[in-house]
């Protein structure tokens, strides 16, 4: 840190700050995340299709965000941002993957219940599965 | 849309009445007789002293990074104090309450604490040790010593590493708040659900916990991104990664665990917040919600963050044993992937904290085979230090003593750990004391380390060394302390007794309980000598005055400025030739600290900002605990006026003019003994001293600017 003016807009990264971006990225945010809220609520598909729309939704808003928010390009000016993903994307993979894995088929042996006695079993099992204890 | 609680709330105070303030518990009257006199003491004496203006001109506002350190040690050290305090009233409960014929006082069946109260202090006990003494006492740490190692006058955001500390310190002074008013979490440091959710923990206990490990998790974020940022962008020239000291790249590794992992703490607690006040069902029994998701969550940051307090200590051993041991450190390369490889598999064992869910085998074999893994680059780093020793010429002096203890201690650890990685094991001890033995010699491997390293690096920050004779009584009565508290715990392990008992029923448990309670009083009297080493180090300072390398012996860069380091670090911004600079140049006499003709330093000005944010989050907080819903939005608003206010500050750096610099470094005096020994190693003796010139008013400079000292006071 020698004596120096630095002029903070001659950095590439700040010059990307922009306001409308910034804007547009929050109200389509707020769109998606409402949808998806409305989606749980009605109960307008399968729980199933509910989690597949949900997670749909979930990873368009992490890309808009991505976008217009963080800037995420592969320029040169950008390469920190391109880095963090990169060291991201496996932790990403390792949470999510290895907790769905761990959780895949927990209810089988840990929730045995009289059919109907839990909203839960109801919805991780379709009714024929449910074992009868 | 709030959910309904129980008990009554106003609007002006939410639900804090007078019922929750327990005057009628001894104890706590006690406690709080006692903090309330060290608090009008402290602050009559600072005003009678006349040191309130210099208490916020150089420690309050400043943004230092050595200053900021010392300040973390501090928080760090008084809380492992409280943790231990806390510890002692766990070890006399138990010894007490055995049997079901053991007397009972104060409202306790069984010894003398409700199982009410028991629980609060466990739970404190493993919070405040965990994200309060042992990660302050790192963070501090690392703050003073990375930018000194790389070479750097500051911080990359010195007024973030500010604000990181004062966020922590109102996480930690909101947990002494929860003794006087309210209570704390009961259920253990890392939280059960569905127990935590409101119906079946209706006070406030859980969002006291919530708030101050949620104030932590941000603060300690925040001191990562800093470190991460320092140590990538600021490195002095010429210093490649691979001539990085060890303990930065320790610190790097760490830091990336810290800034990957705490996110997810912050959202699993968000989680269990929105449970608890707005009445979602992430972590209900029911509608929808899953209880293990919290665990999983939970550990998903509970095990990186393990190794997040690890790594720091394993790298002040490797800084350490090679100065003591007048070698280079074995296999500097390896020790680099180790740390690395730690910080990786780290992601991948968290499911070991919870092998007994019900997963399937082949998730639980995984897991197994993950957290052996961890003993492999573990056993390389044990085995380099081995070597790094191996024909040395081994100097037994403190901070070489405590980094021998953490080595045993780590050896203990390790091994357990290993026998902890079999899920079948684990379903026989889970929650049990051989766990907690375990998981206390690792801890133990960071408290000796912490402890290594502040005797080490010391003379670095104070100018001179902490004394030997009272230090070494504190040693060896913390081994005792620890051999006669541990070993019952790993034989009262084997024979099953769980963790967390208020009420022990089986009398032939008793003797390794009263064996453990000996062991506390070694402990007590390692805390007097600790107190007596600080005391005497301080009364003999004059004596003990250290030069810029303070050991001799030292190699990286840290070595190359003078002790106490000014506040710009550098006069002149060394040139990096090759890894352990100093030592190379001790060998090849480029030990010249003077080199005259100095420029003007540009650094950042001291801010008041950091603080008051600081306490607007406290008092955030302490309004989400109490939902006084009009404090909390007060503080909101003040908090955002705030952060605008300084993001339009324009006037947030200084040039310390060149003649100052100058007279700063001219009141430091530097030369090598005649009494020196011939440097006959790579790295021996050639020894540099700095210390006070007589006639100069010491390197302390004025103090009646606004600004503060830029050299060191003369301490």
């Amino acid at each position: 840190m020698t004596e120096h003016t630095q002029n903070p807009l001659n950095h590439p990264e700040v010059q990307l700050a922009n306001g409308r971006a910034y804007l547009v990225s929050f109200i389509l945010s707020m769109l998606l995340t409402t949808a998806g809220l409305w989606l749980a609520i009605t109960h307008i598909t399968t729980p199933f299709g509910t989690v597949l729309v949900t997670s749909f939704l979930a990873g368009a808003v992490v890309v808009i965000q991505g976008y217009f928010i963080l800037h995420m390009d592969i320029s040169h000016a950008q390469i920190w941002h391109t880095v963090a993903m990169v060291l991201f994307l496996p932790l990403f993979v390792v949470t999510i993957g290895l907790t769905a894995w761990m959780f895949h088929g927990l209810y089988q042996r840990t929730m045995l219940m009289p059919p109907g006695a839990s909203d839960m079993a109801q919805m991780s099992h379709p009714p024929h599965e449910r074992t009868p204890s | 849309m709030l959910v309904h609680l129980q008990g009554p709330w106003t609007p002006v105070l939410g639900r804090l009445t007078l019922q929750q303030i327990p005057y009628e518990n001894p104890i706590l009257l006690g406690t709080f007789t006692f903090v309330a006199v060290l608090a009008i003491a402290i602050l009559a004496a600072t005003t009678y002293f006349g040191k309130w203006e210099y208490l916020w001109r150089e420690w309050l506002t400043t943004v230092d990074h050595k200053k900021i350190g010392v300040m973390y040690c501090l928080l760090g050290l008084i809380m492992l104090f409280r943790g231990f305090i806390d510890a002692l009233m766990i070890r006399t409960q138990q010894a007490i309450a055995v049997g079901h014929e053991a007397p009972g006082y104060m409202g306790a069946v069984h010894g003398y604490l409700t199982p009410f109260h028991l629980g609060q202090i466990f739970t404190a006990h493993g919070l405040i040790m965990v994200v309060f003494a042992a990660t302050p006492l790192l963070v501090g740490i690392m703050n003073i010593i990375v930018p000194l190692q790389i070479g750097a006058r500051d911080m990359a955001y010195p007024y973030l590493n500010a604000l990181g500390l004062w966020l922590t310190t109102a996480g930690a002074a909101l947990v002494m708040v929860s003794l006087f008013i309210g209570n704390f979490a009961h259920g253990g440091w890392y939280g059960f659900v569905p127990y935590f959710e409101l119906p079946y923990s209706p006070g406030v206990g859980v969002d006291y916990w919530i708030w101050t490990f949620q104030l932590s998790a941000i603060g300690t974020s925040l001191g990562s991104i800093n470190l991460i940022a320092t140590i990538v962008k600021m490195r002095a020239p010429g210093m490649t990664w691979m001539r990085l000291p060890i303990f930065t790249w320790a610190s790097l590794s760490t830091n990336l665990i810290a800034l990957t992992s705490f996110p997810v703490l912050m959202v699993s607690l968000a989680l269990l917040a929105l449970d608890r006040y707005v009445g979602t069902h992430f972590y209900t029994a029911g509608m929808g919600g899953n209880l293990m998701l919290y665990s999983d969550l939970f550990w998903v940051w509970g095990h990186p963050e393990v190794y997040f307090l690890i790594l720091p200590a394993f790298g002040m051993m490797s800084e350490i044993i090679p100065t003591f041991s007048e070698k280079p450190l074995f296999g500097y390369a390896t020790m680099v992937i180790a740390s690395f490889a730690i910080g990786g598999v780290s992601w991948g064992v968290w499911l070991h904290h919870f092998f007994t869910m019900a997963a399937s085998p082949s998730v639980n074999s995984f897991y197994s085979v993950t957290t052996m893994l961890v003993g492999i680059p573990t056993g390389v780093k044990v085995f380099n230090w081995v070597f790094t020793m191996y024909r040395g010429r081994v100097r037994y002096e403190l901070p070489m003593l405590w980094a021998l203890l953490a080595l045993f201690l780590l050896l203990v650890g390790g091994m357990t750990g290993m026998m902890n990685a079999f899920a079948s094991s684990d379903y026989m001890w889970h929650n049990g004391l051989f766990v907690v033995a375990h998981f206390h010699m690792m801890v133990l491997v960071i408290a000796a380390s912490v402890f290594g390293a502040v005797e080490y690096w010391f003379p670095k920050v104070f100018g001179f060394k902490l004394e030997q004779k009272w230090g070494k009584w504190f040693f060896w009565f913390m081994i005792l302390g620890t051999g006669w508290t541990f070993v019952p715990m790993f034989l009262l392990g084997f024979a099953g007794m769980t963790r967390r008992l208020d009420y022990i029923p089986y009398m032939q448990w008793s003797p390794y309980l009263h064996v453990m309670l000996v062991g506390m009083v070694f402990y007590v009297l390692a805390v007097c000598f600790f107190v007596a080493h600080l005391y005497v180090s301080l009364r003999d300072r004059v004596s003990n005055r250290a030069g810029a390398d303070a050991w001799g012996t030292g190699r990286s860069l840290e070595w190359m400025t003078h002790s106490p380091v000014p506040a710009y670090n550098y006069a002149f911004i060394p040139h990096i030739n090759v890894l352990d600079e100093w030592a190379w140049r001790k060998e090849n006499g480029l030990t010249e600290l003077h080199a005259g003709d100095y420029e003007g330093i540009h650094m950042p000005k001291n801010t008041g900002i950091p603080l008051f944010l600081g306490m607007l989050f406290m008092g955030l907080g302490f309004a989400l605990i109490w939902r006084i819903w009009w404090l909390a939005l007060l503080c909101v608003a003040l908090i955002v006026g705030l952060i605008i206010l300084r993001s339009f500050d324009r006037d947030t750096d200084m040039t310390i003019p060149a003649h100052e610099v100058e007279r700063v470094e001219r009141g430091a005096r530097d030369e090598t003994p005649a009494t020196a020994r011939s440097a006959g190693m790579p790295g021996g003796a050639v020894t540099a001293h700095s210390a006070l010139r007589p006639g100069t008013d010491g390197i302390g400079g004025g103090t009646t600017s606004t600004n503060p000292s830029w050299a060191p006071m003369d301490r």
